[in-house]
């Protein structure tokens, strides 16, 4: 009986379905629409669909914007908060600040819990975790009670300084408890024992209020599978590029507030790895945006400064991507400087592109890129046509402004939309100190492949893969993880006075704990693995690095070496002689889990395709329209290697390969494109 | 649509606008990861890109708005100064407000450009230092009558010669300030960030070649320009003018000291006239031209938030302000509190003038920007070093035309700017906050209501040699609202209130010692109303009464609605209709009178516990000396006479 793998990545129009075959490596893949009113229904539709038993399966891995959803909308249950007198506005207060520094009618979004539920009690611990007053039961009972009066299904308890002291936390815990049986109560020490209240807070009310909404889903969820068959695990992508249990997602759901992003980064980074980059971008282009991701030898990068909305950050680690309004169906247009733009307006699905025909009459990315030929003007195996006219008549609107060709303007169109994704690229890298000249370039999703030679020659990346199945890409992102927990303590002190002894046990207690959580998921020792990391900074400095370091320590000198070396890369400076403050602690936890080796195929040397058809594209001035062989991608087999001008399609993608760069296909059947020649 | 006239490709000129603005802002995070101020690090900075004339290219995209219309004079003193003699691998610093600065805590750090011998472009960081010398920590001495106590002034000063870095420079300039080793830190931050923008403009130059990157420097700002006139000749041609005011001059007998503003638009420009605006005051809170320049743009360009910022938004504006006068203070007139004083003020003036032009983006008039700064020796077990506590409140911002205002929000002055974390605060000094809360009824009425304010308390723990200065203003100028809308509450700080040492020690003092066990209280404000509070939807105030935004007494007394408590525990309040309905009709009947009543009277209700102190303002606008119960009788004159203007005339 074959033994199948499948992952499902929900978004908001699709549900990817991608099922593996264990005992021949060979993949299939699977897209249904969405069900937004109950996410598992679609699951089970395209498990149907593509014909998968469930008995067969023995996993099953899922990324889900249920929470995502749920914050946007404000579809919450019942939610209370409880903080120390003084302090129950914390969450409204944030830090105060707007993401429009200017419009004074943009407002940030309100919190997550209205204020006349966020009720106060007694009680104080000082900065060193000292007790200052104690917490007063009588009060805390009856605060209890007020909130099972008004039918609170989730509590957050949030108290000041409980990153130092969890014990007040804990008991106010206890109270609702006893008083409000079946709630679902979390405190911020237990979930996140790091300084600044409003960062700790907004974790803790966040997980709150997705408790029990990210918990009934994976319950109906499971059962759903259980009932057509499945027996295995089942297994939630979250932002920190692991998988959890779906009974632990309960009790972290922030971390799943964004596990949707998370899978196309993921799968970056593993097809990098699979092609043998050690350095790569994800370019993830869909209808109406862009996503961005790095990995860096071997590494996804990682940032603590991310929110669902701005002003509620989750401070749980969570790999960096960075979304621009960059899509197939982003909009061109002109401002009133006389200044053409591209985004980050989209037609969307409706009305779409002009060549939809569905009401849209402004110009968008894929109007242009069939002006140019770039596209068919038949997609999905002829399930969908497009109008090369209305294309024309919209991108002429730009062209008149200019007083070009609407080829020119077309043309004008595309270098912007890749001038935008050349920008969010440069972000997380040219920014952060990388050099985009040692990556690779990951195009996929439905319009990456059709730009990313483009944007890659622009930043002098080398190569450009471009998976087998690039529209349902992401979806491979959570067959490709492991389970993993990030564990944090706040720990200050200056390297001065720094004791390497206690370092070492706080780890250790780390690590017990981190053990403990993966023991408790039935992970077996040797398929654990602990990373320890520290954030350190220069003493006066406010921002931490955080860098890996090896276990045991073999000195303090070494750890600070690393950091000053790391520093140094960063911001091309850094100061050896300089005190160094080590902030905190934190110990990565992974959970091994057995991936999938897809089927390698033989390499077929000397293979030159021969293409269906020959198209005219525009490939720029100085070419003009050529005829271009197009290729069938389900026809191209492992070895087969062509040269631009070519374009090669395949059911939802077309890739383009510009004059002079030569394309591969190699023994996972991935197209690599070397732009350098 | 329109024809566009341009020298460059759309595309390569788009490419380069936004290759602008990533460096720029490239440059801002190198600070923000790098820098030791916690001030810069809550966002108390900027970062541009000038041409070779100093005007502006691009600024960051999440600059503080207080620095915006003098980044561009900082580049020119340098250029004015230096002359021929700037050379490769130059840095020069500068903090002067006299000349193109805004107060001594902003140092700014300026680097040349070359490329193959010349200068292309200039880049330019600056940031506000936690300290920069001066009497009390923090360099906010409000006693200061002129710079010589306010801090350490650098006139354009070379920093770095030929990439060689002039460290007995640095050390001279840092030795009068307190934290020397982490000022030194600052300067490193950001003359490493202007180097970033010099690397990315370089790439630039040597990819697109030189002509086409500064050909693209001057359509940007060309376009900007363009884009203002456009919006500018849209509107009705007309001149209108407006007052705010600062609480007082402390040498003088207590008044309002007037700020004016007057504002005329023809055609595709606007002329904005100070004149009439009082002379310079016996205390710190006075601007010098740059920086009241930087609040009239930054006023306008709450108006305009979609357009870029650069020197080309500049060239739309005509400035005038009277020499010697509180908003064009001459050297060496002390002017450090100019943020709290006249910045916000203009600013208030501004947006209150553009909210008459553009109704659909009116704004009431929002809280005061402040400074709480206690210093001294920390006598924690663990510690012996000198502290420096030094907060700022987020507070209420004004009602708007079909929306009520922001609650605790950052000031107007810098949206960007975040409040610190007091688990932080506690950490690093002897300083317990005891609340940090939004305020009931601290919003100003209206049939939109101003954002809430804040409180925020706390105890002096362990110390020695402590002092406590304040840097605010609104004590006595409260937040105003307007078509109609109420005013919200007056700022300033109490001292060990609720005991038999309580002191109200107002908005603006210095150096007042603190001792352990000492504790201090103070707001800050809500936003002013818009439009008549009697016109809330009586469903919106129950929602604000079971929020806590607003009690129930105030729910009656500034709106006319008449709330039950049903059950407090369950959140069941109703409305009585019939006595709102009645409610309201004896406030609209007699609301003119009580605001004309005689303030002695006033005062005589207040003492007898009649009415209560938001009456005092709301119902009579009458302003007191909030610490002896006093009435300022010139003060709430000037006070009546602005209600009468923009509350009182917009009432049936």
């Amino acid at each position: 009986m074959a033994k199948f793998r499948t992952a499902v990545d929900t978004g908001g129009t699709f549900t990817d379905i991608f099922v593996f075959n264990g005992e021949t490596g060979e993949v299939q893949v699977q897209k249904v629409p969405s069900t937004p009113d109950n996410p598992s229904r679609a699951i089970a539709n395209g498990m149907e669909a593509a014909g998968v038993h469930m008995p067969d399966v023995d996993l099953f891995s899922h990324g889900t914007t249920v929470g995502t959803n749920a914050l946007i909308t404000r579809e919450l249950p019942p939610t209370g908060m409880v903080c120390t007198k003084g302090f129950r506005d914390v969450v409204e207060i944030r830090r105060s600040t707007k993401q429009d520094l200017w419009d004074h009618y943009k407002d940030v979004a309100p919190p997550y819990v209205k204020r006349r539920h966020r009720l106060e009690v007694e009680e104080r611990v000082d900065y060193a975790g000292t007790m200052v007053t104690p917490l007063n039961d009588e009060e805390a009972r009856r605060v209890a009670k007020i909130l099972k009066k008004r039918g609170m299904k989730a509590i957050a308890v949030c108290f000041m300084n409980a990153y130092m002291s969890g014990v007040n936390e804990q008991r106010m815990k206890e109270i609702l408890q006893e008083e409000i049986p079946g709630a679902y109560v979390c405190t911020s020490n237990e979930l996140l024992p790091e300084i600044f209240e409003h960062e700790r807070f907004s974790t803790c009310l966040t997980n709150a209020v997705l408790g029990p909404v990210v918990g009934d889903y994976l319950n109906d969820l499971t059962s759903r599978l259980e009932g057509m068959g499945y027996r295995g695990d089942v297994l939630v992508l979250h932002s920190g590029g692991g998988v959890m249990k779906a009974e632990t997602v309960a009790q972290y759901a922030s971390r799943v507030a964004s596990s949707g992003i998370a899978a196309g980064a993921i799968a970056m980074d593993q097809t990098a790895k699979m092609c043998g980059f050690q350095n790569a971008m994800g370019l993830d282009m869909g209808g109406t945006s862009c996503d961005v991701s790095l990995t860096y030898e071997g590494e996804l990068r990682m940032s603590k400064e991310w929110e669902v909305e701005f002003g509620y950050p989750i401070r749980y680690p969570s790999i960096e991507v960075i979304t621009i309004g960059a899509g197939g169906g982003s909009v061109a247009w002109i401002d009133q400087g006389g200044s053409l733009r591209n985004g980050p307006e989209s037609a969307g699905a409706v009305p779409g592109p002009a060549c939809y025909q569905a009401g849209g009459e402004k110009p968008t990315n894929t109007d242009a890129n069939l002006v140019l030929g770039r596209l068919n003007t038949t997609l999905l195996d002829g399930r969908m046509q497009l109008n090369k006219e209305a294309s024309e008549k919209a991108v002429k609107k730009i062209a008149d402004a200019f007083d070009m060709t609407t080829i020119d303007a077309a043309s004008a169109v595309l270098e912007l939309a890749n001038a935008n994704m050349c920008d969010a690229l440069r972000l997380i890298s040219v920014t952060k100190g990388y050099d985009p000249r040692d990556f690779a370039l990951v195009a996929f999703g439905g319009a990456g492949p059709l730009h990313a030679a483009y944007v890659a020659r622009e930043l002098e990346i080398p190569k450009v893969i471009v998976p087998r199945y690039p529209g349902v890409h992401a979806a491979l992102g959570c067959l490709q993880v492991d389970v993993r927990h990030d564990l944090t303590r706040t720990y200050l002190v200056n390297s001065t006075d720094a004791d390497l002894a206690d370092i070492e046990q706080v780890f250790a207690e780390l690590e017990q704990e981190a053990y403990q959580m993966l023991e408790k998921e039935g992970m077996s020792r040797e398929n654990i693995e602990l990373v320890r990391n520290m954030d350190l900074r220069y003493v006066g400095q406010w921002r931490n690095l955080n860098v890996n370091i090896p276990k045991p320590i073999e000195s303090l000198d070494q750890a600070l070496q690393i950091f000053h070396n790391e520093h140094e890369r960063q911001f091309s400076w850094s100061n050896p002689d300089q005190v160094v403050e080590i902030y905190g602690l934190r110990i990565t936890a992974i959970g091994k889990v057995p991936k999938p080796s897809f089927a390698r195929y033989e390499i077929t040397t000397n293979s030159t395709p021969t293409p269906e058809q020959t198209r005219r594209v525009y490939f720029g001035k100085a070419g003009g329209f050529v005829d271009t062989p197009v290729y069938n991608r389900e026809k191209l087999v492992a070895g087969a290697h062509l040269t631009g001008p070519a374009i090669i399609e395949q059911l939802d993608t077309t890739t383009v390969v510009p004059t002079g760069v030569k394309a591969v296909v190699d023994e996972y059947l991935n197209i690599i494109m070397d732009i350098t020649g | 649509m329109a024809q566009v006239e341009s020298r460059l490709d759309p595309v390569t000129f788009e490419v380069l606008k936004n290759a602008f603005g990533n460096l720029v802002d490239q440059m801002s995070e190198q600070i923000l990861r790098t820098c030791y101020s916690f001030v810069i690090y809550c966002r108390d900075f900027s970062s541009a890109l000038c041409d070779v004339n100093g005007d502006t290219i691009m600024q960051g995209s999440q600059d503080i708005a207080v620095h915006v219309g003098t980044l561009h004079l900082t580049a020119k003193a340098i250029i004015d100064t230096f002359g021929d003699d700037i050379h490769e691998g130059d840095v020069f610093i500068f903090n002067d407000p006299y000349v193109g600065g805004t107060h001594f805590c902003d140092v700014r750090i300026v680097r040349p450009v070359f490329w193959e011998g010349e200068i292309v472009a200039f880049t330019l960081t600056n940031g506000h230092w936690a300290d920069v010398g001066g009497t009390v920590p923090g360099s906010f001495d409000i006693s200061a009558k002129n710079h010589y106590g306010e801090g350490t002034r650098i006139t354009p000063t070379r920093i770095w010669d030929k990439g060689r870095y002039l460290g007995d420079v640095a050390n001279c300039l840092v030795a009068n300030m307190r934290g020397a080793e982490d000022r030194l830190g600052d300067l490193r931050a950001q003359a490493e960030a202007t180097m970033v923008g010099q690397r990315e403009f370089l790439r630039l130059v040597s990819k697109y070649g030189k002509d086409t990157v500064l050909e693209a420097a001057r359509e940007c700002q060309d376009y900007v320009e363009r884009i203002t006139k456009a919006r500018i000749s849209e509107l009705e041609d007309g001149t209108w003018d407006t007052v705010d005011f600062i609480d007082q001059d402390p040498e003088q007998p207590e008044a309002l000291i007037p700020i004016k503003v007057k504002m005329t638009i023809k055609g595709e420009r606007v002329a904005y006239d100070l004149e009439g605006s009082h002379n310079y005051i016996g205390c710190f809170l006075n601007s010098a031209y740059p920086a009241t320049l930087s609040a009239l743009i930054a006023g306008t360009k709450a108006f305009f938030p979609d357009i870029p910022l650069n020197a080309g938004f500049f060239k739309a504006f005509d400035i005038k302000m009277p020499e010697n006068s509180v908003v064009n203070a001459p050297w060496p007139v002390a002017v450090t509190g100019f943020c709290s004083g006249v910045y916000e003020k203009v600013q208030a003036a501004v947006i209150d003038l553009w909210s008459k032009m553009m109704p659909e983006r009116a704004m009431g008039c929002a809280f005061n920007l402040e400074y709480l700064l206690i210093g001294g020796w920390d006598r924690r077990a663990s510690s012996d070093t000198f502290f420096m506590w030094y907060d700022w409140m987020a507070g209420g911002h004004g009602a708007r035309s079909h929306k009520d205002g922001c609650n605790a929000t950052a000031a107007v002055f810098g949206l960007g700017l975040s409040i610190q974390p007091c688990e932080g605060q506690e950490r690093l000094s002897p300083v317990l906050t005891s609340e940090h809360a939004i305020m009931t009824d601290s919003a100003g009425p209206g049939k939109h209501r101003g954002g809430c304010g804040v409180v925020k308390g706390g105890t002096v723990m362990d110390c020695e040699q402590s002092v406590m200065s304040y840097c605010c203003d609104r004590s006595r100028s409260i937040p105003f609202g307007i078509w109609g809308g109420l005013p919200s509450i007056p700022q300033g700080l109490w001292k060990n209130k609720n005991t038999e040492n309580e002191e109200f020690l107002g908005a603006i003092f210095s150096g007042v010692p603190v001792k352990k066990g000492d504790t201090f209280i103070r707001p800050s404000a809500g936003g002013g109303g818009l439009g008549d509070p009697l016109e809330r939807s009586v469903e919106e105030v129950l929602e604000d009464v079971i929020d806590g935004y607003v009690s129930v007494k105030r729910a009656m007394k500034d709106y006319g609605v008449v709330i039950r408590v049903n059950d407090e525990d369950l959140l069941d309040y109703d409305v009585d209709y019939l006595a709102t309905e009645k409610e309201r009709a004896y406030i609209r009947a007699n609301r003119i009178g009580w605001m004309r009543k005689d303030p002695m009277e006033v005062k005589k209700s207040l003492a007898l516990g009649e009415i209560d102190l938001l009456d005092v303002i709301r119902r009579h606008g009458v302003i007191m000396d909030w610490g002896t119960g006093e009435v300022l009788v010139e003060t709430t004159r000037q006070f009546r006479e602005m209600l009468e203007q923009k509350t009182i005339a917009f009432w049936e």
